[in-house]
């Protein structure tokens, strides 16, 4: 498969309080045409902010301290922030928010948003035309073209989070930056909004999806390929088997097996069986920011960052694989 | 408390508007002990000019200006004080016994805080001011303290409502302490410094409605005030004549007494209740 | 009977409860001024020396056959609340024999355009200020926002005494009395109304500064609060220009201002009575000033009966207004005041 997308070398903080949280640290990653690419990590890990900076859409606190991304031959800054032009967002890569129940103004019917957003990206679009177009693009789905009409308190939370979706990907964007978006979902929405994506893949409304979630059992379902996120780096990347079936980096195998219990409704539940919780990047620890929970912890662990072993397409950033290697 | 001192004296602007304060205060205390001529009598000519016979000139009819505003500071600030103990004990009272007691009562003390809410403030002023025999500070004060408590009493249930059900309140409430001693010792100490945020800013709006009543001819008698020197001003037509020495200082003051209190009460409230300032 | 109607029921039972409340304030309070008002009112008509004794008599019997002072206080207290049934403010002492009702509808108009046009655009102008301080954050937000709370933090007459000062006698640019010059007559030339005009604008800028300030502080806040909502940042997320989302967010935080515009504009005659005293404005500040110079109390009484109708009328329509949204809204809004 053809590369769509590749960023290099992010980082990233939000200034608080006169101190930095160093939300994202060395992240590169590329994005083939077609394919799923799965997100995983615990809370505050970094995964929302690696999403708005892959969305294009930072704005201060957050600061992009360096980074660039090449799509589709363009090259961005990713460092400009909110200097980046807006007509990039939406049309080339647009966002699926987290908590997307809240994502839709209380006051305004569906069909005002799907306006606006249409208007931002082709100034002279009249109102009937957007609703039209939107009209369309709802029945081809099979949602009801009905909803336009409605204000977001009269559509049921599966209901309005597909509605996000179909706006979202209203002008065919490239990539489409899913966080989270069915972690506030009963099992049969998430089903709805997982199988929604599918289509919108298959049928080429979008080329590629990033798909954040902090759970496995899902990406597991949907990912081609997994990276997972610990205190802002990825730990390790992956084929969906491998990262599920073989992984290699101590925290990805002790977030697989916090998930394995088998417990039918485990997916609801936050990840919580590894001892420890992730660390406060105003100061992440010294070496490999896993360390302090780490079993496998060695001296040299904390003194030195683990370099990433193995290709851009298959690393995992532990000390243990050097030992392997040699 | 210490810790609270030590975090209340970090701030800023808590110091700037403490200090503030303090030099008014000390002015209106000293001014008067280094001072002996009388505030109500005539020194000099109808607006004479800031001279070193009158460090700010004199008003309409020859008083002093620079003696009235040490008298006037302290007499509108004795009124504002004394408005907001009124206010706040008549508020706190009220509050403690619908929130901690409930029930009947409640609704009672509440139905008539929210009745005197809705009328306005300035037509009771009004009434109770043209009433009186005669205004004296300490009148004065008072009709503005009982004209004012409702807020003080709303937001003191608020909070006493929050505290009943706290641990140490059952425990007392068990062991068979009064009504009145779980109120004095076990809910009041807890929110002390929101009555006394309270009472700052109910001591504010008391020296403004004091110049308020004045303006309108409703001032106190027979004695000295930044409202009263205002509308002396205003009246004797100081403005229109040019004689900014007699109407600025009452202004400038009253603007900043009340800027003064009004910040020091938001910098506590900074300090005591951190989350509620994130915006 | 619905919740609605209940609901409204009952906010009319609280709002005639508190009516009587002010209508024993206003009836009773006065008559505490030691001795009977009118023998008070005739003595010092006497001092004056402006009244002769066949007035001073036909003062007394107005007087006495308008509240029938020589029947018991009860009684005197109902004619009270049915003259103000009717309409009847009753005889004013100090320009007898004026009617009250007819002193305050010559100055009533005057405050009314002065108060409701400043309210109004004080309003407008504070919530634009507030949104785009909110949204535009940085430099641009410190000034404005350091800049009203200072104006909304000072006393209104300590800003109409400085206006006064600075922009008709420093830099005489503005007239400095009186609602239009003493010598002209109303009209509605070019040249009266020029004039009108002229003596408008300090008084109208004291008041409107001060609402502005005001204003802004609150809707900013309530911006604030609104930009931080989720779909402000999905909007964003999908290109959608600054101008639309300002737009979404000004609509949003702008409908709990309503509540505070209903409330200004029925606050609006006991407002700003010191303007009036500070400029020599005619209108309501200035009647009650003279009234209460000349212990004229049925003038007094009027001004502040019709102040507390006015501000108990605003407060029962915003309550249906309330009634009539959702319920549920209705509930959560009220919580938050
Ligand atoms: N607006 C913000 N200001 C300051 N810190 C933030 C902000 N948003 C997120 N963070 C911090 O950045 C880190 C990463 O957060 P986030 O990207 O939301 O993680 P995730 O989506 O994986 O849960 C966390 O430590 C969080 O506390
Ligand atoms: S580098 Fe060391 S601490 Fe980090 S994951 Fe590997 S073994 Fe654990
Ligand atoms: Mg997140």
């Amino acid at each position: 498969m053809d590369e769509l997308l590749r960023v290099q070398n992010v980082r990233a903080a939000y200034a608080v309080g006169g101190r930095e949280v160093q939300a994202v640290e060395e992240v590169s990653l590329t994005l083939r045409e077609g394919e799923v690419l799965g997100l995983a990590g615990e809370s505050g890990c970094g995964k929302s902010t690696l999403a708005t900076i892959l969305a294009l859409a930072t704005k201060p606190p957050l600061y992009v301290k360096s980074g660039q991304m090449v799509l589709e031959g363009k090259t961005i800054d990713l460092t400009l922030g909110a200097g980046l032009p807006r007509e990039l967002r939406g049309q080339l890569i647009s966002i699926l928010p987290q908590g997307a129940l809240n994502s839709l103004n209380p006051t305004a019917r569906v069909r005002e948003l799907a306006y606006d957003v249409l208007k931002a990206h082709r100034p002279t679009i009249q109102r009937s035309e957007a609703y039209e177009l939107t009209r369309q693009r709802l029945e081809q789905l099979g949602l009801p073209a009905r909803v336009l009409e409605n204000y977001p308190h009269q559509l049921s939370g599966g209901m309005k989070q597909r509605v996000v979706t179909v706006i979202s990907t209203l002008l065919n964007p490239k990539v489409l930056i899913a966080d989270e978006p069915t972690s506030a979902l009963d099992v049969s929405s998430q089903k709805a909004v997982v199988g929604l994506l599918k289509t919108l893949l298959e049928r080429r409304v979008i080329s590629s999806i990033v798909f954040i979630a902090h759970d496995l059992p899902l990406l597991r379902e949907i990912a081609d390929r997994i990276a997972i996120m610990y205190a802002g780096k990825i730990a390790e990347i992956g084929t969906n088997h491998e990262i599920i079936d073989a992984p290699k980096h101590p925290y990805t195998q002790a977030l697989i097996g916090s998930i394995l219990v088998p417990e039918p409704y485990v997916r609801q539940k936050r990840v919580e069986g590894i001892e420890g919780s992730p660390p406060d990047l105003r100061s992440p620890p010294s070496g490999c920011r896993f360390h302090p929970r780490c079993k496998y912890a060695m001296p040299k662990c904390s003194q030195t960052q683990p370099p990433e072993f193995g290709t851009p397409e298959r690393f995992a950033a532990c000390w243990l694989l050097e030992a392997v290697k040699s | 408390m210490n810790l609270f001192l030590r975090q209340l004296l970090s701030n800023g602007r808590f110091r700037f508007s403490l200090i503030l304060i303090l030099l008014l205060v000390g002015f209106a205390i000293i001014g008067p002990m280094v001072n002996h001529h009388n505030p109500l009598f005539a020194v000099g000519g109808r607006f004479d000019p800031p001279s070193s016979k009158a460090l700010l000139g004199t008003d309409v009819i020859g008083n002093d200006v620079f003696v009235q505003l040490m008298y006037g500071i302290g007499t509108s600030l004795e009124i504002g004080v004394i408005a907001g103990a009124v206010a706040t004990l008549i508020g706190v009272v009220i509050g403690t016994l619908a929130g901690f007691l409930g029930g009947t009562l409640d609704e009672l003390l509440m139905g008539l805080t929210n009745v005197i809410i809705t009328i306005p403030t300035i037509v009771i002023l009004i009434l109770l001011s043209v009433a009186v025999e005669t205004r004296s500070l300490v009148t004065m004060g008072i009709i503005i303290g009982v004209t004012s408590w409702p807020w003080t009493a709303r937001a003191v249930r608020a909070q006493t409502t929050s505290l009943r059900t706290r641990e140490h309140v059952d425990v007392a409430r068990i062991s068979g302490v009064g009504t009145v001693s779980i109120i004095l010792w076990e809910i009041l100490p807890y929110m002390f410094s929101y009555i006394f945020m309270a009472f700052v800013l109910q001591l504010a709006s008391g020296i403004l409605n004091e110049a308020a009543l004045s303006l309108l001819g409703l001032g106190p008698d027979n004695t000295i005030s930044l409202g009263k020197m205002l509308q002396f001003a205003i009246q004797g037509e100081a403005v229109r004549t040019g004689a900014y020495w007699d109407f600025l200082p009452p202004t400038l003051l009253l603007a900043l007494i009340s800027f003064g209190l009004l910040l020091l009460q938001s910098s506590m409230d900074e300090v005591f209740n951190p989350r509620l300032r994130k915006v | 009977m619905n919740t609605f109607q209940r609901y409204i029921l009952n906010k009319l039972l609280w709002y005639i409860a508190a009516f009587l409340v002010a209508a024993s304030l206003n009836f009773f309070l006065p008559r505490l001024i030691p001795g009977n008002p009118v023998d008070t009112i005739v003595a010092q008509m006497a001092q004056s020396g402006g009244t002769e004794g066949e007035a001073r008599r036909k003062i007394y019997q107005t007087y006495m056959r308008e509240f029938g002072l020589d029947k018991p206080l009860l009684v005197q207290f109902g004619t009270y609340l049915s003259n103000l049934a009717h309409g009847n403010l009753g005889t004013s002492f100090g320009n007898y024999p004026a009617k009250v009702n007819n002193l305050i509808a010559s100055s009533l108009p005057w405050t009314i355009a002065l108060q409701l046009p400043a309210i109004i655009i004080g309003w407008i102008l504070g919530n634009i200020l507030g949104v785009l301080a909110a949204y535009r954050g940085g430099a641009f937000d410190r000034v404005a926002f350091v800049g009203s709370l200072a104006l909304s933090n000072l006393p209104y007459y300590c800003l109409a005494v400085l206006l006064l000062y600075l922009f008709s006698v420093a830099i005489p640019i503005f007239p400095s009395f009186g609602g239009y010059n003493p010598g002209g007559t109303p009209n509605l030339s070019l040249t009266f109304m020029l004039d009108v005009i002229q003596h408008y604008t300090l008084p109208f800028l004291s008041l409107v500064l001060v609402l502005i300030g005001g204003q802004a502080v609150g809707m900013r806040s309530m911006a604030i609060y609104e930009l931080s909502a989720d779909y402000v940042g999905y909007m964003r997320g999908l290109g959608v220009g600054d101008g639309r989302v300002v737009r979404s967010i000004f609509r949003n935080a702008m409908l709990p201002q309503i509540t505070g515009l209903a409330l200004a504009i029925g606050s609006l005659v006991g407002g700003a009575l010191l303007t009036e005293v500070v400029f020599s404005y005619p209108g309501i500040g200035s009647t009650l000033f003279t009234a209460i110079r000349q212990n004229d109390y049925p003038v007094v009484q009027g001004v502040t009966i019709l102040v507390t109708v006015a501000v108990l009328g605003a407060n029962f329509l915003i309550d249906i207004g309330y009634g009539l949204i959702d319920p549920r809204i209705r509930s959560a809004q009220r919580g938050e005041r």
